[in-house]
C-alpha cells in the first residue's frame, strides 16, 4: 500500500532522520537514568552495543554525537555547556568508509590492512578536529592556544609535515589531502594494479594523541572524547580486529562505543597475539533489544511515549510532557480491541450468524471423524449415526460458540484416552453448564478454557474463513519484541490502512480491527520478505522459518493441541548437527527467533534446553499466537529437518509423525478389535 | 555541465542487413541463452568477435566449447575478469573501432569495461542494446539468485569521499529486482534515496511491472523521490542524473553521492558516462549489490536494436 503523506510514522529508521529529528524524536526509556544509564557516555569503559535491526542503536549513538549535543545546548556552544555533558561524541558510520575497496585488486591483504588502518587514523582525526574547530570557533581564549596545539598535532606524525600550519582548519585540510591521496591510489589500483602510499603516522597516534593534547593544551580537561563507531557489520574480520585493537590499546581521555547488528561481529580478537578482547575488564556488552524485552513494563511505557509523541507531533520536553502523558493515557482507546466478555460472544456471534441453519464446521468435522472411526471399529461405544447425533447435541451450547469449541476439545481429549464417548459427552455437557453459570476458577473445564481459549478462538476463525484478530495497542507493542523500528513500521501500515478505509486515526473513533489486521499483516510480510536480504543465508533462513511455523500451525490447529499458545520450542542444542546450530544462531541474530533466557527444563531428564520463540511479528503469516505460553520440545532429528537444508526432505515425514497423536482418530492408541465393531455399525 | 544531447543514438534493423558504417574491428558480447544476444552476434560484421562467458551464468564448459573466440576467465571480480580478457587481445584499443553488445552483460563487468576503455584512451565506441518483447514471468521474473554477494563499489568507480556524511545521496536506477534495490538501500541506509524509473519503458506495460516490483523494497528505501528517464536511452539517463544532482546541490551541498544502476543496460551505460564525465568533480561512487548467480534467459523476443555512439 502506498504511504500517505501526513502519516506520523513515515520515518522509521534513525538513519533517515536529520540531526534535528534525532533530537525531536528522542524518547527516553523510563527509570534507571534512561538510555544514558545504558550507554554511559562519560564512563571510560568501552561499550559494544549489539542489537537487531531497528533496536535503536543508531538513534542512541547519534543522540550522543557532537551534532546532537550541540542542538541540546540552549544557544551557541560554550565551554560550560560541553563541560556539563563531560564528553564530546565523535560519531562515524563504518558504511561511510566504503571499506570493501581496501581489498583485492592484485594486492596482498597485509598491505590493505596497513592502508585501511592509516585511512581510519586520518578519518577519525578529521572528524574529531572538525568538531573541536566548530566548538572553539566561538571562543577567544581558544585562539591563543591554537598554534601550539597545531604544532603538537603535527609532531604526532612520523614524517615531518612541511606545510605551514597554524590553525586547526589547516590541520584538517592536511588530513583531508592525505586521505584523498589514498582514495585516488586505491581507486586507480583497480586498473593500474599498483599502490604507493607512504604511511605517515603510526597506528593510534592521532586517535589517542589528539584527545590527550586537547586535554593538556586547551581548557578541555576532564572531558571524555567518545568515539561512536556505528554499523561495525560493514567491516571485514581484519578491519574489526583493528577496531578491537584500538579498544584494547585505549588511552585516556578517549573511549569507544561500538554499535553493530547481532550478526555483525566477525571476531573479538586483536592484533595483540590474536588475543580476544575481554568482556568485563576491557569492554562491556549492551544487548539493546534483549534488554528492552527483558523489561516488558519499562519497554511498554517507552513504546507508548514514543507513539504518543509521534501522534501529537511534539518532541518530549517539560512543556510537552502533559500533552504526551494524556496521549499515552488515551492510546488504548485509539485502537479497537477485541471483546472477551461472555466467552468472546461478541466476536463469535456475527460469524455464526453467517452460517444460518447449517452445522458449524467444527461439529461437521467432529461428525466426520466419528463416522470414520466408528465404521473402522475404533470406538468403544459408538456404533451408529444416531449415537453420534446424540454426542453432538450434548456438546452444543446456546450463544457461546467458544464453549462449544472447548467441549469438542474435551471430547477429543477423552477420545484419545479411549474413553466411552457417550458418557464423556454427558459429563462435558454438565461441566460446561456449570462453568457457564458459575464461572469457577478451578477444575478441568476451567483449566482447559484458561489454557486454550485463544487457540480455540483462532481455530474458530480459521474454520469459518475469517482472518485472525491481531489488534490492540498492547498486542502491537508486544509484537515489536523490543525493536522500536518494528513498532513504527506496524503503526505506519495501520495508519495507511485506516486512511484508506476512510477512518480518521487518532481523532474521533478508534482505528478499526480491520485496519489493524491489514496493517499488521503487511508489516509481517515485509519482515518475512526482508529475511531474504539478510546476508548470504537469507533464503535458507526463510525456508527454515517456513518449516518451523508450519509445525506450530499444524499443532495449533490440530484436534487436540498438546501445548497452548504455541510459538516457541525447546531443543537440546548439544544433540543437533552443526548446520542446525548455525542456522538457529543466525535466526537469533536476525531477530527471526528470540532466545528465551533461562531455557526450558526437559520434563524427563531435567536437562535445561535452549528455548526459542518465533518473532511475534511473523505470527500473523501463519495464524500463530503472539503471546508465548507452551513450548514444543523438538527432538534433534526434527530440529535438523527444520533448520538444516540438507535434512529438510525428512520434514514432512517427521511432522506427520509428530502430529498424528494430536488428530482424530488418535490411531497410535487404538487397540480394540475393529472388525466386530464395523459389522455392528453397518446394521 | 555536460551536454548529453550531442551523443548519437540510432536504431538498427532487426531483420534487414546493416550498412557499412556498422562494421567494427572488435565486437564484444556477453554470452547467455537469450536469442536476442545470439542473433545480434551472428548479424554483426567485425574483424574480431569475442564472447565473454561470465562465471555468474554458470555455464559448463561443454555448453560453450563449440563457440569461437570465447573468454571464460574464472574471476568473479569485474576488474580481474575484464583485465584478464583485455590481456588476451593483441590490439591497440585506442586505434580501432569497437562495439559492445550490452544486452547480455552483467552490470559490474559492463561498467568496468567502459571505464577501462576510457582509461586506455578510447575516445569513441559503439554500444548495442536489444530490447525484448516481454519479460518471461512479467513482474515476477527472477533475474538473479543465490546466497552471498556483497554490496560494494564497482572497481574503477570508487570516488574520493568525504568524512562528512550528513547529506549523502543514493540514486538508484530501479529495475525489476526488488531484492537488489533493498540490499543497496540497506547498505547506504543513511543516504537520502532517489529512484530513477525507466519511463518511457521498453514496452508499455513494463513501467507498471517495474513499479510493482520496486514497491516491495519500500521499507528498506525509506522516504524516496522518484525521477524518470527512458529505459533505452543512456544519454537522457546521464542528463537526468546531471539535472538531479544540480537540483539537489542547489538545496544543500551533497556530501557524498552514490549511484546504483540496477535497471536496463542502456541506463547502466548512462550512469557510467555520467560518473566519468561529471563524477570526478564530486565525491561520487557507483555501488552495486553483487549476486553469485544470474538467470541465463529472462526475456522473450527481440523488438528493437539500438546503437549508442559514445564519444568522450
Amino acid at each position: 500500500m502506498n504511504t500517505f503523506d501526513g502519516n506520523p510514522f513515515n520515518l522509521t529508521k534513525a538513519n533517515d532522520y536529520s540531526d534535528k529529528q534525532i533530537l525531536n524524536y528522542w524518547v527516553d526509556v523510563p527509570g534507571e537514568n534512561g538510555f544514558a544509564g545504558m550507554i554511559k557516555p562519560t564512563s571510560p569503559m568501552p561499550i559494544i552495543l549489539l542489537g537487531g535491526k531497528g533496536s535503536g542503536k543508531t538513534h542512541l549513538m547519534r543522540y550522543c554525537s557532537y551534532e546532537i549535543q550541540k542542538l541540546r545546548w540552549p544557544a551557541k556552544p560554550t565551554l560550560d555547556s560541553i563541560k556539563t555533558d563531560r564528553y564530546l561524541g565523535v560519531y562515524m558510520r563504518c558504511e561511510g568508509l566504503n571499506a570493501d575497496r581496501f581489498n583485492e585488486k592484485g594486492q596482498q591483504s597485509e598491505i590493505w590492512s596497513a592502508i585501511f588502518e592509516y585511512y581510519m587514523e586520518l578519518y577519525l582525526a578529521e572528524l574529531l578536529l572538525s568538531h573541536v574547530d566548530d566548538f572553539f570557533n566561538t571562543s577567544d581564549a581558544w585562539q591563543k592556544s591554537q598554534t601550539k596545539l597545531c604544532r603538537a598535532i603535527l609532531a604526532l606524525f612520523d614524517t615531518p609535515q612541511t606545510a605551514n600550519i597554524n590553525t586547526l582548519k589547516q590541520v584538517i585540510g592536511l588530513l583531508v589531502s592525505l586521505r584523498k591521496k589514498i582514495d585516488i591510489q586505491v581507486n586507480n589500483c583497480a586498473i593500474s594494479r599498483r599502490l604507493n602510499i607512504p604511511i605517515t603516522v603510526t597506528r593510534s597516534r592521532l586517535i589517542f594523541g589528539i584527545p590527550r593534547l586537547l586535554s593538556e593544551l586547551t581548557p578541555l580537561q576532564d572531558l571524555q572524547f567518545l568515539y561512536l563507531i556505528d554499523e561495525l557489520e560493514n567491516f571485514n574480520e581484519q578491519q574489526q580486529k583493528y577496531i578491537f585493537t584500538l579498544v584494547r590499546e585505549r588511552r585516556g581521555p578517549s573511549s569507544f562505543r561500538i554499535g553493530s547488528r547481532l550478526y555483525g561481529i566477525r571476531t573479538y580478537s586483536t592484533f595483540s597475539a590474536n588475543e580476544e578482547l575481554k568482556e568485563g575488564s576491557e569492554y562491556e556488552k549492551l544487548l539493546l533489544d534483549e534488554r528492552l524485552r527483558d523489561e516488558p513494563k519499562r519497554y511498554s511505557e517507552f513504546a507508548k511515549r514514543l507513539l504518543a509523541s509521534r501522534i501529537k507531533g511534539v518532541s518530549l520536553s517539560p512543556s510537552s510532557e502533559d500533552l504526551v502523558a494524556s496521549a499515552v493515557k488515551s492510546l488504548p482507546q485509539m485502537f479497537e480491541e477485541r471483546n472477551d466478555e461472555n466467552f468472546w460472544e461478541a466476536e463469535t456471534t456475527p460469524v455464526v450468524s453467517k452460517f444460518g441453519e447449517g452445522e458449524f464446521p467444527y461439529f461437521k468435522k467432529l461428525r466426520q471423524n466419528l463416522i470414520h472411526a466408528a465404521r473402522a471399529g475404533r470406538l468403544r461405544d459408538v456404533h451408529s449415526e444416531q449415537q453420534i447425533d446424540r454426542i453432538i447435541q450434548k456438546l452444543k451450547v446456546d450463544k457461546y460458540s467458544l464453549l462449544e469449541k472447548v467441549n469438542v476439545l474435551l471430547l477429543y481429549q477423552d477420545w484419545s484416552q479411549n474413553k466411552e464417548l457417550l458418557d464423556a459427552a454427558s459429563t462435558i455437557s454438565n461441566l460446561c453448564r456449570q462453568f457457564a453459570e458459575r464461572r469457577p476458577k478451578s477444575g478441568r473445564y476451567f483449566e482447559t478454557y484458561d489454557h486454550f481459549a485463544q487457540d480455540l478462538l483462532a481455530q474458530f476463525f480459521r474454520e469459518s474463513n475469517q482472518p485472525q484478530r491481531y489488534c490492540g495497542i498492547d498486542s502491537i507493542i508486544h509484537m515489536s519484541m523490543g525493536l522500536p523500528r518494528h513498532l513504527l513500521i506496524v503503526l505506519k501500515h495501520i495508519y495507511n490502512w485506516a486512511i484508506f478505509n476512510g477512518e480518521e486515526p487518532f481523532k474521533s473513533r478508534p482505528i478499526s480491527i480491520t485496519s489493524q489486521q491489514k496493517g499488521i499483516f503487511e508489516a509481517a510480510e515485509w519482515f518475512y520478505r526482508d529475511a531474504k536480504n539478510k546476508g548470504q543465508d537469507g533464503s535458507v533462513l526463510q525456508e527454515s522459518i517456513n518449516r518451523l511455523a508450519e509445525l506450530f500451525r499444524e499443532v495449533r490447529f490440530s484436534d487436540k493441541p498438546v501445548e497452548c499458545s504455541l510459538c516457541s520450542f525447546s531443543v537440546d542444542l548439544s544433540k543437533v548437527n552443526t548446520t542446525t546450530k548455525k542456522y538457529i544462531d543466525l535466526a537469533k541474530k536476525y531477530s527471526l527467533l528470540i532466545d528465551i533466557s533461562g531455557g526450558q527444563r526437559d520434563r524427563n531428564s531435567m536437562r535445561v534446553d535452549a528455548k526459542l520463540q518465533l518473532n511475534s511479528l511473523l505470527a500473523p503469516l501463519w495464524d500463530l499466537p503472539i503471546y508465548r505460553r507452551g513450548a514444543l520440545p523438538l527432538d534433534p532429528s526434527l530440529a535438523d529437518a527444520i533448520f538444516d537444508p540438507g535434512q529438510s526432505e525428512n520434514f514432512k515425514r517427521l511432522l506427520n509423525a509428530r502430529i498424528v497423536a494430536m488428530n482424530a482418530p488418535f490411531e497410535y492408541k487404538r487397540k480394540l478389535s475393529r472388525t466386530a465393531q464395523r459389522e455392528l455399525f453397518t446394521h | 555541465m555536460t551536454d548529453y544531447t550531442i551523443f548519437y543514438k540510432s536504431q538498427l534493423s532487426v531483420v534487414g542487413n546493416w550498412s557499412k558504417e556498422n562494421e567494427w574491428d572488435l565486437f564484444i558480447s556477453a554470452y547467455n541463452s537469450s536469442k536476442r544476444v545470439s542473433d545480434v552476434f551472428a548479424k554483426v560484421r567485425a574483424g574480431h568477435k569475442s564472447w565473454l562467458l561470465f562465471p555468474e551464468y554458470n555455464y559448463a564448459e561443454t555448453e560453450y566449447s563449440g563457440l569461437n573466440n570465447y573468454y571464460a576467465g574464472a574471476y568473479t571480480n569485474e576488474a580481474d575478469y575484464i583485465l584478464g580478457y583485455v590481456g588476451t587481445l593483441n590490439l591497440n584499443l585506442s586505434r580501432i573501432r569497437i562495439c559492445i553488445d550490452l544486452t547480455g552483460f552483467i552490470r559490474p563487468y559492463q561498467l568496468f569495461l567502459t571505464k577501462l576503455l576510457w582509461e586506455r584512451g578510447v575516445k569513441r565506441f559503439d554500444a548495442l542494446y536489444s530490447e525484448p518483447n516481454v519479460y518471461k514471468e512479467r513482474e515476477k521474473t527472477k533475474f538473479s539468485s543465490g546466497a552471498g554477494g556483497k554490496v560494494r563499489q564497482v572497481a574503477g568507480f570508487e570516488g574520493a569521499h568525504s568524512a562528512n556524511t550528513s547529506n549523502d545521496m543514493l540514486i538508484i536506477g530501479s529495475g525489476y529486482d526488488d531484492e537488489l534495490i533493498a540490499r543497496v538501500s540497506y547498505y547506504k541506509d543513511a543516504a537520502r534515496k532517489i529512484q530513477i524509473f525507466g519511463l518511457p519503458s521498453l514496452r508499455a506495460d513494463m513501467y507498471q511491472e517495474n513499479e510493482l516490483r520496486a514497491q516491495l523494497a519500500e521499507e528498506s528505501l525509506g522516504p524516496s523521490l522518484s525521477y524518470f528517464a527512458p529505459a533505452n536511452d543512456p544519454f537522457v539517463t546521464a542528463s537526468v542524473l546531471s539535472e538531479i544532482t544540480r537540483a539537489l546541490e542547489k538545496q544543500k551541498q551533497i556530501t557524498n553521492l552514490y549511484l546504483s544502476p540496477l535497471a536496463s543496460k542502456a541506463q547502466v551505460l548512462g550512469f557510467s558516462l555520467f560518473h566519468y564525465l561529471e563524477g570526478k568533480q564530486r565525491p561520487t561512487s557507483i555501488i552495486y549489490p553483487f549476486r553469485p548467480h544470474y538467470s541465463r534467459e529472462t526475456t522473450e523476443g527481440l523488438s528493437r536494436i539500438w546503437k549508442y555512439t559514445v564519444e568522450v
